[in-house]
C-alpha cells in the first residue's frame, strides 16, 4: 500500500516536472521568433552592454561557453548526417525506377544558386565599396595594426626549401575517423563519413542494415540533444551582443562599416530570395501545416547562434512538417549546410573585394572574375569550418592576387564577432531554400494534394 | 739682553704665523681634490667635458631645442650626467661633416667621447673603442604589396632567407652603418645610399625603393607619427639581428677613461634594448599620446 501511494507520490512530481519544463520549453521556444528578437532580445542585450560595460567580458565569456554547449552535438551530427546522406545519395542515384531525379536536381540546384548568390555578392560589393576608407578610417585602421602586423624574423632560420604541394590533400584526407572526430577536425570527418557512406551503399541492404541503424540512432540522439540545447539561443545571443561592447573596437566598426553593411544586407537579401523560393515551390496544401514562413525562424536561428549547423533541425523538421522526403532534405541539407556553404562563399567575394579597393587594386574584369572564382574555391574551401575559422581561407584567394594576406586578415578578424552572425544565417536560410527546391512530396502528400483537386474539379 | 731676546721670540713667533698662513693660502690656492690621474685632472682643470656628436638632428637622441635653445635627447642627458659625475660641464662638438669622419677626429684625439645613436663595426673600431649602451634590432619598412609578393603563404619562421637572397631595391643613409650592414646582410640588393632619413622616406613613399633600412626605434617611429602608412608599410623586425650602439674613445684616452665609462654603463644606465627605449620615450615615438605627454 505504501508502496504503491510512494509510486503515484513519484508520477505526481514526474508530470508536475513535465509539464513545467515544457512550459518552459515553449515559452524559450517562442523567444526565438523575429517579433521576440526585436521586442525583447535586441533592447535587452543593447541595454546590458551600455549599462554594465564592466560585466561585457564575462557575458562574452558566457556566451562562447553557450555556445560550445550548443556546438558539443555537432559532430556525432555531422558525422551521422554526412554517412546517412551519401549512402541515401548512392543508393536513390542507383535506383533507377524514379522519375524523381533527386541527385541531379539537388547538383544543378547547388550549382545555380551557388553562381547566383556569387554574382550577387560580387555586384552589392561592387555597390557598396567595402574596402574604400576615408581618411579618418584610414587612420584609425592604421592604429589598430600598429604593431600587430609587424614581421618579425630571425636570421637563424633555415628554409629547408621543402614545400608540400599535396598538404591541402593530406588535410582533407580521414585519419582515424573516430581521433579525427575527437579532435574536432571536421573536414576529415566529412570526407571519413562520405567514404563509409560510399562503403555502405556497396553493401547489400541486409549486410548494411545494422549498422545504418545504428548510425541513424547516433544522428537521432544528436538532433534531438541539438534541438533541446538550442533552446537557449536566446540567452547566448543576449550574451553575444552584450558582450560585444568588450571584444569590439568601435573605431574598427565605424571604419569598416561599409564591410559590416555589404554582409548585412547579403544576408537580408539571402533571407528575401529563401522566402520567395518557399513561397514558389510550396504549394497551398503544404504551408497549411507551418504557421509563417519557416525561412524567418531558421534566419533567427542562424543569427542567434552564429553556427549554421546549430539550424538543421529546424531545417529538417520545417520540410517534415511540409510533407516532405525527410531522407532527401537531409541530404540536401547537410549537403548545404556542410560543403557548399553559401555564407562563406558570399562572405569570401566581399571580403576580396574589401581587400582589393584597401590597397587601392583597379577593378579590371578579369579581376572581376578571378575574384568570383577565388571566392566560390575558397568558400568552398572552408567546408566544416565556423567562427572565425572560416576568415583564414581567403589567405589562398589574397595571394593569388598579390595583395598582401596579414594586414586584411586581422582587419577581418577584428569585426568578424559581429559578420560570424549574419555568414552562419546566410548559409542556413538558403541550405533552407536548397531543400525547398530538391526534396520530393511524400506520397501522402500528393495524394491529399490530388483528392483536393479532384474536390475542387467536382 | 732681555728686550733683544723677547724681540727674537716676537720675530720666531711671526715667522711660524707667517708660515701658517702662507700654508693654508697655498692649500686654499691649490684645491684639496687634486686627483692621480692624469688624465682627469686635465678634464679638472679644463673644467668641461668635451663630447662630438654627429652633424645631424636625431630627436629624441640628440636635437638642438630651440625652446631651451641648447642640444637636447637621450644621449645628451647621459654625457650630460657623465660629466656631472666627473664634476665637470659639458662641450659638445657638432663639427664633423660625416658619421665616419666623427669617428676618425675621435681616433685622432679630438674629443674625449663621441656619442650619437653610433653602431658598432669593425671598421669603426680600428679607428676608436666602443663602449655599448643600448642594443637595437635591425629593421625595414617595406612596401607591403613587394613583401607579399615574396612571401606568399610562407610563415615568417621561414621567410628571412628568401627576404635575404632577394633583389628587393634598398635604400639607406649614405656613409652610415647601415650601408655596411646591407652589404653583409642583403648580397643581392639592389642598394641605394641616400642623403639622410627623410630622403630615405621619401624615396619609400614615391615608391624609388621597396624598402628602407636601420634600426628598429627609427622605423617605428615612421609608423608610429602616421598611422595610417602601416596599411600599406610594414616594419620587418631581424629579433637576432643587433645594432650595437655604443660611445666611442680613443685609444690615447681609452685606458683612463674606459673604466669610468664602463662602471657608468653598468651602474646606472644599463644596456637597454629598443622596446625599453621606446617605452621609456613613448612621447617621442608614439604620436597618438604625445598630445597628452606634455
Amino acid at each position: 500500500m505504501n508502496i504503491n501511494s510512494s509510486n503515484v507520490g513519484s508520477l505526481k512530481k514526474q508530470t508536475t516536472f513535465s509539464f513545467n519544463y515544457a512550459s518552459i520549453r515553449n515559452s524559450l521556444k517562442k523567444l526565438r521568433s523575429l517579433k521576440s528578437f526585436i521586442i525583447y532580445i535586441l533592447p535587452i542585450s543593447l541595454l546590458l552592454g551600455l549599462v554594465f560595460p564592466e560585466a561585457s567580458e564575462s557575458l562574452n565569456s558566457l556566451g562562447l561557453s553557450l555556445i560550445q554547449l550548443i556546438s558539443f552535438p555537432a559532430i556525432p551530427l555531422v558525422l551521422a548526417a554526412v554517412v546517412l546522406s551519401t549512402h541515401s545519395i548512392l543508393t536513390i542515384s542507383k535506383s533507377q525506377k524514379s522519375k524523381y531525379n533527386f541527385t541531379r536536381r539537388l547538383f544543378l540546384t547547388l550549382i545555380t544558386i551557388v553562381i547566383f548568390v556569387s554574382l550577387f555578392a560580387l555586384l552589392l560589393a561592387l555597390y557598396q565599396k567595402p574596402g574604400i576608407l576615408s581618411p579618418d578610417g584610414k587612420l584609425s585602421i592604421g592604429r589598430y595594426m600598429l604593431d600587430v602586423t609587424d614581421i618579425n624574423l630571425s636570421l637563424f632560420t633555415v628554409n629547408d626549401g621543402i614545400s608540400d604541394n599535396f598538404k591541402w590533400f593530406k588535410d582533407i584526407l580521414p585519419v582515424n575517423i573516430i581521433g579525427d572526430a575527437s579532435k574536432n577536425e571536421t573536414l576529415k570527418v566529412i570526407t571519413g563519413s562520405c567514404l563509409l557512406g560510399w562503403g555502405l551503399s556497396l553493401l547489400s541492404g541486409e549486410k548494411a542494415e545494422p549498422l545504418l541503424t545504428f548510425i541513424r540512432s547516433i544522428y537521432d540522439v544528436a538532433l534531438k540533444v541539438l534541438d533541446e540545447l538550442l533552446l537557449i539561443a536566446p540567452l547566448v545571443i543576449i550574451c553575444l551582443i552584450a558582450g560585444s561592447f568588450a571584444t569590439i573596437s568601435s573605431e574598427m566598426i565605424v571604419a569598416l562599416l561599409n564591410l559590416t553593411i555589404c554582409m548585412l544586407l547579403g544576408s537580408i537579401a539571402a533571407l528575401g530570395i529563401s522566402r520567395l523560393i518557399y513561397k514558389r515551390f510550396t504549394s497551398l496544401r503544404e504551408r497549411k501545416n507551418l504557421q509563417g514562413n519557416p525561412a524567418d525562424s531558421v534566419f533567427l536561428l542562424g543569427l542567434s547562434t552564429g553556427s549554421s549547423l546549430a539550424c538543421y533541425p529546424t531545417i529538417i523538421r520545417s520540410m517534415e512538417n511540409l510533407g516532405r522526403n525527410t531522407n532527401q532534405s537531409e541530404v540536401a541539407a547537410s549537403l548545404s549546410l556542410l560543403v557548399s556553404s553559401m555564407g562563406n562563399i558570399i562572405y569570401n567575394i566581399i571580403a576580396i573585394i574589401f581587400a582589393l579597393n584597401l590597397f587601392e587594386v583597379v577593378l579590371t574584369p578579369y579581376k572581376l572574375v578571378e575574384v568570383l572564382i577565388l571566392g566560390i574555391v575558397t568558400g568552398i574551401s572552408a567546408a566544416g569550418l565556423t567562427g572565425v575559422s572560416v576568415v583564414p581561407t581567403i589567405g589562398l584567394a589574397l595571394t593569388a592576387l598579390a595583395l598582401p594576406v596579414g594586414p586584411v586578415l586581422v582587419l577581418l578578424l577584428a569585426v568578424d564577432p559581429i559578420l560570424t552572425l549574419p555568414r552562419a544565417a546566410t548559409t542556413a536560410v538558403l541550405s533552407m531554400a536548397i531543400c525547398t527546391i530538391c526534396s520530393e512530396k511524400t506520397e501522402d502528400m500528393k495524394t491529399d494534394e490530388n483528392n483536393v483537386m479532384l474536390n475542387q474539379e467536382a | 739682553m732681555k728686550i733683544k731676546e723677547k724681540l727674537r721670540r716676537v720675530l720666531h713667533a711671526s715667522t711660524y704665523i707667517a708660515l701658517i698662513l702662507i700654508i693654508n693660502l697655498v692649500l686654499l690656492v691649490e684645491p684639496n681634490y687634486a686627483v692621480e690621474i692624469e688624465y682627469y685632472q686635465n678634464v679638472l682643470d679644463r673644467g668641461y667635458l668635451k663630447v662630438g656628436i654627429p652633424p645631424y638632428n636625431t630627436p629624441p637622441y640628440y636635437y638642438y631645442d630651440n625652446k631651451t635653445n641648447r642640444m637636447e635627447g637621450i644621449d645628451i642627458d647621459i654625457v650630460r650626467q657623465f660629466a656631472k659625475n666627473i664634476g665637470v660641464e659639458l662641450l659638445i662638438d657638432k663639427d664633423s661633416k660625416t658619421y665616419n669622419g666623427l669617428l676618425k677626429r675621435t681616433g685622432n684625439g679630438d674629443f674625449d667621447l663621441t656619442i650619437g645613436k653610433l653602431s658598432t663595426f669593425y671598421k669603426r673600431m680600428q679607428d676608436a673603442h666602443p663602449h655599448q649602451y643600448m642594443t637595437f634590432r635591425h629593421a625595414l619598412l617595406a612596401n607591403r604589396k613587394v613583401i607579399s609578393k615574396l612571401q606568399r603563404q610562407l610563415p615568417n619562421d621561414k621567410f628571412a632567407p628568401i627576404l635575404i637572397e632577394s633583389d628587393i631595391k634598398i635604400g639607406f643613409i649614405g656613409d652610415s652603418s647601415y650601408g655596411e650592414f646591407a652589404n653583409q646582410l642583403f648580397p643581392n640588393a639592389v642598394k641605394i645610399g641616400l642623403k639622410d632619413w627623410e630622403s630615405c622616406k621619401t624615396a619609400l613613399l614615391n615608391n624609388e625603393v621597396d624598402a628602407i633600412y636601420r634600426d628598429a626605434t627609427e622605423v617605428k617611429k615612421i609608423v608610429y607619427e602616421q598611422p595610417n602608412l602601416s596599411l600599406d608599410f610594414v616594419p620587418i623586425l631581424f629579433d637576432d639581428k643587433i645594432d650595437h650602439i655604443s660611445m666611442y674613445v680613443s685609444a690615447k684616452v681609452n685606458p683612463d677613461l674606459g673604466p669610468m665609462l664602463d662602471f657608468y654603463i653598468r651602474e646606472e644606465l644599463g644596456v637597454k634594448t629598443d622596446n625599453q627605449i621606446m617605452e621609456e620615450y613613448e612621447c617621442f615615438f608614439n604620436k597618438q599620446t604625445s598630445q597628452t605627454c606634455n
